[in-house]
């Protein structure tokens, strides 16, 4: 019993012997024991114990009760926009520039560079009432100098356009006269005030200009990775292994022969190394943004052409040329989807307000507009993105939804009804089936028709389900893309008297458009060609495997076009169409293509069978016969372009179960399948 | 009671019949073994908190012990500011070197307290906010500790409000950091610069080369592109919170609420409010307040009483007229409180204005066109208003809430002028989370027609069925446009037969061996392939006939970001079993295409592969289904647009190849479509798939019009 007592005891005892020497062992190791010097944890800014107690950096009874007379800034001589432009002049219809005239002979670029700007929606010919004045200082050869104009009041409102760095000497004081130049120096510049121009070569295009170089999206397989400019002229590409040269000329030494191309090439490779020194490489610039070359600017000294309103980070890579190595691997290692982005900004940023000097001069125009505009000026995504600022105009909207161009971007849709626009032309007659025909379509949203013939308005129009408006319209072709204010949503069904269409074929169409918002949705097509025996562009009705225009007579687009139509076509084309009045359909197909640089959409048309060619003119019920396509039109009209915009196309959208074998039952659109 | 008993009966029965001797050693023996386990285990609970109490000591000091660091009277004054710098001369960017991370290292200099020769201090040691500032910059990615490996040095001399500490001895104190270097890399944050009379717009300490970040700079003295425009931190930000107000009209549309407004401006404003009467409401500080109110809350408008900031979330427009400085705190109330600041201060650089878009959030007037700021703001748009509201509400909460924010936000804008490959960009920075969700960006964004010229590579996906394969091959090969041929032999338990039995095309073909048996392998970004266009094609059509996959190229080239295909597929919604279903019926609609043949740019092999999210890409592989419909949703998400169906066809297999059970196997085909679908769609987060009515056809595809005549004859079977 005794010794069983004896053992509990003991195994109690060294139970808890054992229990001492477990639990306290190692916090008496650890006391005994200098603690190992653990990772050190970065040691932040202290937390400390007083931060609630301390004081505020600015108490509130601080501030000066009545500040003393407000502080004027320190002119310094120096001018900003606030403080040298006056605006009060340009209130009411927004930038209106008066251009001195030149004092002596001019060359041929001045008297063309005249002739654009006197076209341009901001021209006027009185320099009282105009709020730029703009003297023109072009040419950097003939050394043409203009003295001091008579309305120079110290340069207020003026703007000194300098096509070409210093070609004049500066033959009085700019005062408070804007500077529009090629590459300024940064120290030079007055932001917001300055407008930087590019350094254009000297045989720029007028009009038009190259199309940007880029064919494909992505970097083709092989190309050099990066390309280096020639002191000399012309590019260099490095492969990957010379491109840890030291550059800066040192490397240059031995260009060797056949390495070098010539001056005129574009660089070919995925991104183009421009030195920021020398002003000359400026020039270098544009040839890569034409070449879809990504610009890689080392520490530029100028400033970057229209950089108040371009994004340069989407296009460009500005990086510090000390840090030459890290940007040329960062540049290696470059994601596909950043290389793929800023690829196409190049060519966005070049076919918009680069290619040709017109281009380059509306552009500083509407930089200045947009100044004087203030709060309804181009948001910076209209600058930005494809179509460009030039092509979306802001008299139009600020907003990016009601443009046909920004609906991804904005994550907006198209809206679901559109209006129909009714040419009643020579002919006459109130269009009533046709009226009914398009009053029919669930997303008809009302119907408009313009009466442009010298026949009295009818009085009695049909009841339909849709509000009816009549407009007298002034007997011109070209009001029929007038921008009406009445037109209340943003599709236009756009259609002629003696069109015929069904509801369905219109329904369908309509739920095209809404897939292609700012293109042309068509029924009928045309398409171009280049007449090789009369050197010049021609256009034919006739049906073929592709086409590259709708006709207007029958089509779905947005109404923004006849915004664009109206206001930012020269005067000269517009009158073209209004004496050519087939022209109109070949204008509003330019003026489409042109900014969105893609063909319009065919859908089927069902009446194609019955009636050999119904749309095209000619009908039994037309009166005077239209004349047949004319090739004078078209070339002059690609004339005044500077370049041809049509894409052809070589599909028709139709809908999924068209003509296919099976039960009409199953079919949405069975009336476009009724022989 | 009993059991008591009974313990106290065997109680000291136990003990008692030992001998006494050992009755003493055991009592011993057993207080000692409790003593030490008491003791243990106080050791246990106790020893942590003593250690991080030291380690607390440690950290947590107390401001007022910092380290004095006298100044003598003649030590070194920097040089003034250089108007003149600009990164790429004043800045030492060699400090910042290579970063795999592309992120700059801060430094932060230790705390000191500056004392004079005589012992007066030179300033506040710091004040609340820039305490704020310096632990948000020491707990963001940016902080090291390392100063020789730190980029940009932020000494913890507070200089945030020059009113509160000594120029001369400011400057002093700065030339002595360590790592002073005539300023270069060094980072100064500053809020209320100037001071009476005339009231710089930046900071007054000499401070030689080093970077200011400031509030309310000028045209004059802010160097573009070298200095920070900051906003001056409103202390209502944290006091007090505002709910976001939505957007629209409001019950005053013009509110001036800032108090101290010089006598000049204050006539300009009132001159408003007689013109315009009700809606423009000219609030000032109250004179008649009863003790104990906050003046600081408090607005009035002759004996109204309004309270401050929430006054401003009555107004549509709020003017931010300048004082004696530029900047103003009362433009971070405004914002706040989603009401569309009207900047009326000349030639101030709004805060952030390297970054920030303030077109769309503000509305900035000339000082002398202050009389015609009602029409100005009249013209606006109600669209464009609500737009600037909600901008304005956004530009607050993410860069003006906090000190952090602003810190932050300073950093980031030197951070992206340092690395500007890995730069954010201006949708980034000025698009609200909501326009950010909803908005897509097409990496495919240029409208452009590639040139035919080019062609497509067709990748043919095999596993063993080598005499489909070599049909497929010999059909494809007919087709004018192909310029390459990929075999992806996805079989590793057999070898490709031998070149010579393969069939003899016009174009190269290359065979690639996978290492695995995975689905995904047909999309893989192959070096191999050349072209933009791809045909991805599997090892048994050879329905297709040569005109249908040309004129499926063509319509590739009309639409190079979209996925080209065949027979068309729709997703519906299931209202019964409220989920997502797949669809192949004869529809009228469709919303996906097969990749058993399909056109699409090489660029989404590279996104499929590198870019899917979540796990869909280890799904297909694991079910060795679906890959399709993966690949419809990652377009349709990334390009935000719908698929091109081209031509009639229907389904690649011939409707009697179907086998006896074929019902059943498609039913259980379908199941697990569809749940591709539902599965899917919960990775993405959204329904990216869009549906549309229309198919491609070529332009005279079954027009009455001679057959022989038409570019592309052979389309048309199902």
């Amino acid at each position: 019993m005794q010794s069983w007592r004896r053992k509990s005891v003991w195994l109690a005892l060294s139970a808890s012997w054992l229990l001492l020497v477990l639990l306290g062992g190692f916090s008496l190791l650890r006391l005994a024991l200098p603690p190992r010097p653990r990772p050190r944890a970065p040691q932040g800014w202290p937390r400390w114990l007083d931060a609630d107690l301390l004081q505020s950096f600015s108490q509130p009874g601080e501030l000066p009760e009545d500040a003393a007379q407000p502080p004027r800034a320190p002119h310094g001589g120096s001018c900003n926009w606030g403080s040298c432009f006056d605006t009060s002049k340009c209130r009411g219809d927004g930038l209106k520039v008066f251009v001195y005239p030149a004092a002596g002979p001019i060359s041929e670029t001045h008297r063309k560079i005249l002739a654009s700007i006197e076209d341009s929606r901001f021209h006027t010919f009185s320099p009282a009432g105009a709020c730029l004045l703009l003297l023109l200082s072009l040419d950097a050869q003939t050394g043409e100098c203009s003295s001091m104009p008579l309305q120079w009041n110290r340069g207020r409102n003026h703007l000194v356009l300098r096509l070409h760095p210093a070609s004049c000497p500066r033959t009085f004081q700019l005062g408070q006269a804007m500077v529009a130049e090629a590459s300024p120096t940064v120290d030079s510049f007055r932001a917001g005030f300055d407008v930087a121009l590019p350094f254009l070569p000297e045989a720029h295009p007028l009009r038009g200009g190259a199309p940007g170089q880029l064919r494909q999206h992505s970097p083709q397989r092989g190309v050099a990775l990066l390309a280096l400019e020639e002191e000399r002229g012309g590019w260099r590409t490095a492969g990957s292994n010379s491109s840890a040269c030291p550059w800066d000329g040192r490397c240059e030494q031995d260009p060797g022969p056949g390495q070098t191309q010539r001056w005129e090439m574009l660089p070919n490779a995925t991104f183009c190394l421009i030195s920021g020194h020398r002003p000359q490489a400026a020039s270098r610039f544009l040839q890569a943004l034409q070449a879809g070359c990504i610009p890689v600017l080392l520490s530029p000294r100028w400033e970057l052409p229209f950089s108040e309103v371009i994004d340069w980070t989407k296009a460009a890579i500005i990086a510090d040329e000390r840090l030459l190595l890290q940007v040329l691997a960062a540049l290696q290692e470059m994601s596909p989807a950043q290389v793929l982005a800023l690829r196409q900004q190049t060519q966005f940023l070049w076919d918009a307000y680069f290619s040709s000097v017109e281009k380059v001069i509306h552009t500083t125009l509407e930089v200045i507009q947009d100044r004087i505009f203030g709060t309804s000026a181009h948001p910076s995504l209209l600058w930005n993105s494809p179509p460009g600022a030039l092509l979306a105009l802001s008299t139009f909207s600020t907003s990016p939804q009601d443009f046909p161009f920004y609906h991804l971007q904005q994550g907006s849709r198209p809206e679901g009804r559109f209006s129909a626009l009714i040419w009643v032309g020579a002919s006459g007659q109130p269009p009533l089936k046709l009226i009914q025909a398009v009053a029919g379509s669930q997303h008809c949203a009302q119907i408009l028709v313009l009466w442009s013939n010298e026949r009295p308005l009818p009085s009695r129009w049909t009841e339909t389900a849709v509000p009816l408006t009549v407009i007298d319209g002034c007997r011109k072709v070209s009001d029929r893309f007038f921008p009406y204010s009445t037109i209340r949503t943003d599709a236009i069904l756009s259609l002629d008297a003696r069109s015929s269409l069904s509801t369905s074929e219109v329904d369908f169409a309509f739920v095209v458009w809404q897939s292609f918002p700012e293109r042309m949705v068509g029924f009928l097509t045309s398409s171009h060609f280049w007449d090789e025996a009369h050197g010049g562009w021609g256009y034919t009705a006739e049906r073929t495997n592709e086409f590259s225009m709708v006709l207007t007579m029958a089509a779905f687009y947005h109404r923004y076009y006849h915004t664009l139509f109206t206001h930012s076509l020269p005067k000269a084309l517009r009158t073209l169409a209004d004496e050519a009045p087939t022209c109109v359909d070949v204008l509003m197909n330019f003026l489409v293509a042109a900014v969105t640089k893609l063909p319009p959409i065919k859908v089927p048309y069902g009446k194609q069978r019955q009636e050999a060619a119904p749309l095209v003119p000619g009908g039994p019920d037309t009166g005077p016969k239209l004349q047949a396509p004319d090739p004078n039109c078209i070339n002059q009209i690609a004339a005044a372009f500077g370049h041809m915009p049509l894409r052809s196309s070589r599909l028709r959208l139709d809908p999924v179960l068209f003509k296919d074998p099976v039960s009409v039952q199953r079919k949405k659109y069975r009336s476009l399948e009724k022989p | 009671m009993c059991a008591s008993v009974k313990y106290n009966i065997r109680g000291p029965a136990l003990i008692p019949r030992m001998k006494t001797k050992h009755r003493i050693y055991y009592i011993t023996l057993f207080s000692i073994v409790l003593l030490g386990l008491i003791a243990t285990g106080m050791f246990q609970f106790w020893p942590h908190s003593i250690e991080s109490s030291n380690d607390w000591n440690v950290e947590k000091r107390s401001v007022r012990d910092v380290p004095v660091v006298r100044l003598p009277a003649d030590s070194p004054i920097p040089e003034r500011g250089d108007l003149s710098c600009r990164m790429h001369t004043c800045f030492d960017v060699y400090r910042c070197g290579f970063n795999p991370k592309n992120k700059i290292k801060v430094y932060i200099y230790a705390l000191k307290k500056y004392v004079d020769d005589f012992g007066v201090p030179v300033s506040n040691t710091i004040s609340r906010e820039y305490n704020e500032l310096l632990t948000a910059i020491s707990d963001s990615d940016y902080y090291t500790d390392d100063i020789s490996r730190a980029c940009l040095f932020v000494p913890s001399i507070d200089v945030l409000n020059q009113n509160t500490l000594r120029i001369k001895e400011t400057a002093q104190a700065l030339a002595q950091l360590s790592r002073w270097d005539r300023g270069t890399n060094h980072l100064l944050f500053n809020m209320l610069p100037g001071g009476p009379p005339d009231y710089n717009t930046a900071l007054d300490v000499p401070r030689d080369r080093a970077l200011l970040a400031g509030g309310g700079f000028s045209t004059w003295t802010y160097r573009q592109g070298y200095d920070v425009s900051i906003p001056v931190y409103s202390p209502l930000s944290a006091e007090v919170d505002l709910p976001e107000k939505g957007p629209g009209p409001r019950r005053y549309f013009l509110l001036s609420s800032q108090v101290g407004l010089h006598p000049e401006y204050r006539e300009d404003v009132e001159a408003l409010q007689v013109k315009h009467g009700e809606s423009v409401l000219v609030l000032d500080k109250c004179t008649n307040l009863s003790e104990g109110v906050l003046s600081v809350r408090k607005r009035c408008h002759k004996h109204q009483v309004f309270d401050y900031p929430q006054v401003l979330q009555e107004a549509t427009f709020c003017v931010v007229l300048r004082g004696a400085q530029l900047g103003q705190a009362v433009l971070s109330d405004v914002l706040q409180a989603g009401c569309v600041p009207v900047v009326i201060a000349d030639s101030y650089i709004l805060p952030f204005s390297e970054v920030l878009d303030w077109k769309r959030a503000s509305v900035v007037v000339p000082e002398e066109k202050m009389s015609d700021v009602y029409s100005i703001l009249q013209s606006i748009p109600q669209r464009q208003i609500e737009e600037m509201q909600r901008q304005a509400r956004w530009f607050w909460e993410a860069y003006f809430q906090s000190i952090k924010a602003i810190a932050l936000a300073t950093l980031q804008i030197i951070n992206d002028r340092i690395y500007p490959y890995a730069a954010i960009s201006y949708e980034e920075w000025n698009d609200p989370p909501a326009v950010k969700w909803g908005s897509v960006s097409n990496p495919l964004f240029l409208p452009l027609i590639p040139p035919q010229s080019q062609g497509f590579t067709a990748i043919v996906l095999t596993y063993d069925r080598v005499e489909s394969l070599f049909r497929v091959i010999t059909e494809v090969s007919k087709v004018p446009s192909l310029s390459k041929l990929l075999v992806v032999w996805n079989n590793q338990n057999k070898n490709p037969p031998e070149d010579s039995l393969w069939p003899k095309i016009r174009v190269p073909l290359k065979v690639v061996r996978t290492a695995e048996n995975k689905l995904s392998n047909r999309f893989f970004p192959y070096d191999e392939i050349e072209t933009e266009a791809v045909l991805a094609i599997d090892d048994d059509i050879i329905m297709l006939t040569s005109d249908e996959l040309q004129f499926g190229y063509e319509v590739w080239r009309e639409f190079p970001d979209r996925l080209v295909g065949y027979p068309g597929r729709l997703h519906l919604w299931d209202h019964e079993m409220n989920k997502w279903k797949y669809e192949s019926e004869w529809t009228n609609e469709v919303s996906m295409v097969l990749t058993g043949a399909a056109f699409y740019h090489k660029y989404f092999n590279y996104l499929y592969t590198y870019k899917m999210p979540g796990d869909i890409k280890n799904w297909v592989d694991a079910h060795m289904n679906c890959e399709d419909i993966a690949m419809n949703f990652l377009v349709a998400n990334v390009t935000g647009k719908a698929v091109i169906k081209v031509t009639p066809r229907k389904k690649f297999k011939c409707p009697e190849c179907t086998a006896i059970d074929g019902l059943s196997l498609d039913q259980t085909h379908m199941v697990e479509r569809s749940e591709c679908i539902n599965k899917f769609a919960s990775v993405f987060g959204t329904m990216p798939l869009k549906v549309v009515e229309h198919r491609a056809d070529p332009v005279l595809y079954k027009d009455d019009f001679p057959e022989k005549l038409k570019s592309f004859p052979n389309i048309g079977s199902l």
